[in-house]
């Protein structure tokens, strides 16, 4: 360790001068704009104007709802994949694992336009409907929640298998065995046992997906078309569109706030299971 | 067969499928013969690869992406490194503060930081848009500098240094001739994981961008609205194979996966 403050602060301001100058500043700005009053002073009349607004009242509703949509989901199916990859034989599970990662080394962009290629009017899933005869007419799935709700599921599944596998590892392995013996049934097993044990990368993995999709720009906009927005198409919409900058604060103040809320409301329920453990 | 048995193959080739199979039939659309973007392909020809390689806008919006991510990693990194290197080695008066400065631009959502940057760097001080791009593409990529440099530093002992302050060597001398040595593996993954990051970056730059100057995804996207012929399927699965080809060599000289 070193002394020298002068060498010090010479090393680290500059970037963090940077940093602050490029986006902490203009990001405070920026958020505080939600809440100056035309004639001075603050207020909170953005928000109000802002959530009083029913389309925006269901961009927010539909943001909320596909985050927490996809998060349930992929933790459902992250236990699943998650399961059969622990239980694969060393050398298949590390190639496994590849092929769940290999996704996050995609640009987005390419991912998410496949899905118009599988979900379009032309697309895989209508032709194949159309073969079996489950519709006539093609189906419309693109540019609607469910697109989008498909699209964000892919692009951040393996996320949450990658964090459910570290913490099905790290989970003594007997933990199973002992608990079937002593007369579990499987659903018992999971509640009880795995789930418990397991919490700390659900956290992780769940933190992780949820704030992706809340913050997710490119599957919307690719998926969810000009009409079925997610706040941060909105967003874009309110600048690039009607030019509307407090709009686009009060989206940008209520993006970060909810990303901050759910980091901390999944730690704590992370941190609620080691205070129950800890008197043992 | 019993149900158990089947469930570990079931679910995987499921699994797999869904995050791969999107993947692959993008590859496949971009061999097609046909006019349109469609799966089965029509036919088999590399007409559309070829296009890809003459669209004008593609070919400047990809200098344009490499340039940010090749220049805006190298900028963090001379930032990342100086200061990483603060944080671990000295008492740093602050430590907390620059720590959680320097990495603030992970946790906020790009076009957050894009409309920002617009709003009250760009167009009050008249910055241009490369430049303008630049600073972003640097901001954005600081944190895994400042991370993965800092995670190698703390995995090299500190003593070596020291000895070799000691022995006479000056402490840029010591810094470059027996600290720089020992974390390059840490370098050259921070600057990988830096020019995927910037590379693929679509929110920061959407604002950013302007008439003729755009990134390489921010282009794809606004070309897909307008046009719906195979070409972007080329484009996407060349820079899928591009980036899997970049992570793959990474991951077998340097071992990627411990650094990241």
């Amino acid at each position: 360790m070193f002394q020298n403050r002068t060498e010090a602060l010479a090393l680290a301001l500059p970037a963090a001068i940077f940093a602050a100058a490029v986006f902490l500043v203009p990001v405070v700005i920026l958020l505080s704009d939600g809440f100056r009053a035309p004639a001075g002073g603050w207020t909170i009349s953005a928000y109000t104007d802002f959530f009083s607004n029913p389309l925006n009242q269901a961009v927010f509703l539909r943001t909320l709802r596909l985050g927490a949509l996809v998060t349930i989901a992929s933790a459902v199916i992250g236990y699943a994949a998650a399961f059969a990859i622990v239980s694969l034989e060393p050398g298949a599970k590390g190639k496994v694992t590849g092929l769940v990662v290999l996704p996050l080394m995609i640009s987005p962009v390419a991912r998410t336009y496949a899905w118009i290629v599988i979900l379009g009017r032309t697309g895989i899933v209508n032709q194949a409907f159309q073969a079996l005869g489950i519709t006539e007419a093609p189906l419309r799935i693109l540019f609607s929640e469910t697109a989008i709700f498909i699209g964000l599921l892919q692009l951040f599944l393996p996320l949450m298998i990658i964090s459910l596998i570290s913490a099905l590892e790290n989970m003594p392995k007997d933990a199973i065995p002992a608990a079937r013996v002593l007369g579990a049934n499987w659903f018992q097993v999971f509640w009880k046992v795995v789930l418990p044990l397991t919490k700390e990368g659900l956290v992780i993995g769940g933190t992780l997906v949820f704030t992706g999709s809340l913050t997710a720009y490119i599957t919307p906009a690719i998926l969810g078309g000009s009409k079925v927005l997610m706040l941060e198409t909105l967003l874009y919409q309110q600048v690039s569109v009607s030019n509307n900058f407090v709009a686009a604060s009060v989206i940008a103040f209520i993006l970060i706030v909810m990303s901050f809320a759910a980091n901390i409301l999944l730690k704590r329920v992370a941190t609620a299971r080691n205070k129950q453990r800890s008197p043992q | 067969m019993t149900a158990r048995s089947l469930f570990i193959p079931v679910t995987l080739f499921l699994v797999i499928a869904f995050l791969i199979g999107p993947f692959l039939i993008i590859v496949a659309a971009s061999f097609s013969a046909g006019e349109t973007l469609a799966f089965p392909p029509q036919g088999f020809s590399l007409r559309w690869i070829a296009k890809v390689f003459t669209v004008e806008s593609f070919r400047a919006s990809f200098g344009m992406s490499l340039f940010l991510a090749i220049g805006g990693t190298a900028a963090a990194l001379v930032l990342g490194i100086p200061a990483s290197y603060a944080l671990s080695r000295y008492k740093l008066p602050g430590a907390e503060i620059v720590r959680t400065v320097v990495s603030a631009p992970i946790i906020v959502p790009g076009i957050i930081v894009g409309l920002a940057l617009l709003r009250y760097i760009v167009v009050p001080f008249q910055v241009g848009i490369t430049p303008a791009l630049f600073l972003a593409h640097t901001a954005l990529v600081l944190p895994y500098a400042v991370r993965v440099v800092s995670a190698s530093l703390d995995n090299l002992r500190s003593d070596i240094e020291e000895a070799a302050v000691l022995l006479g060597s000056s402490r840029l001398g010591a810094f470059f001739r027996v600290v720089m040595p020992n974390i390059r593996g840490g370098i050259m993954s921070a600057f990988i994981l830096g020019f995927v990051t910037s590379f693929n970056q679509v929110p920061v730059s959407l604002f950013l961008s302007g008439p003729g100057v755009r990134t390489l995804p921010v282009d794809m996207i606004a070309y897909m609205e307008i046009v719906f012929d195979p070409s972007v399927a080329a484009l996407s699965s060349l820079l899928a194979f591009l980036s899997i080809g970049i992570v793959f060599l990474a991951e077998r000289f340097l071992g990627f996966s411990r650094y990241v």
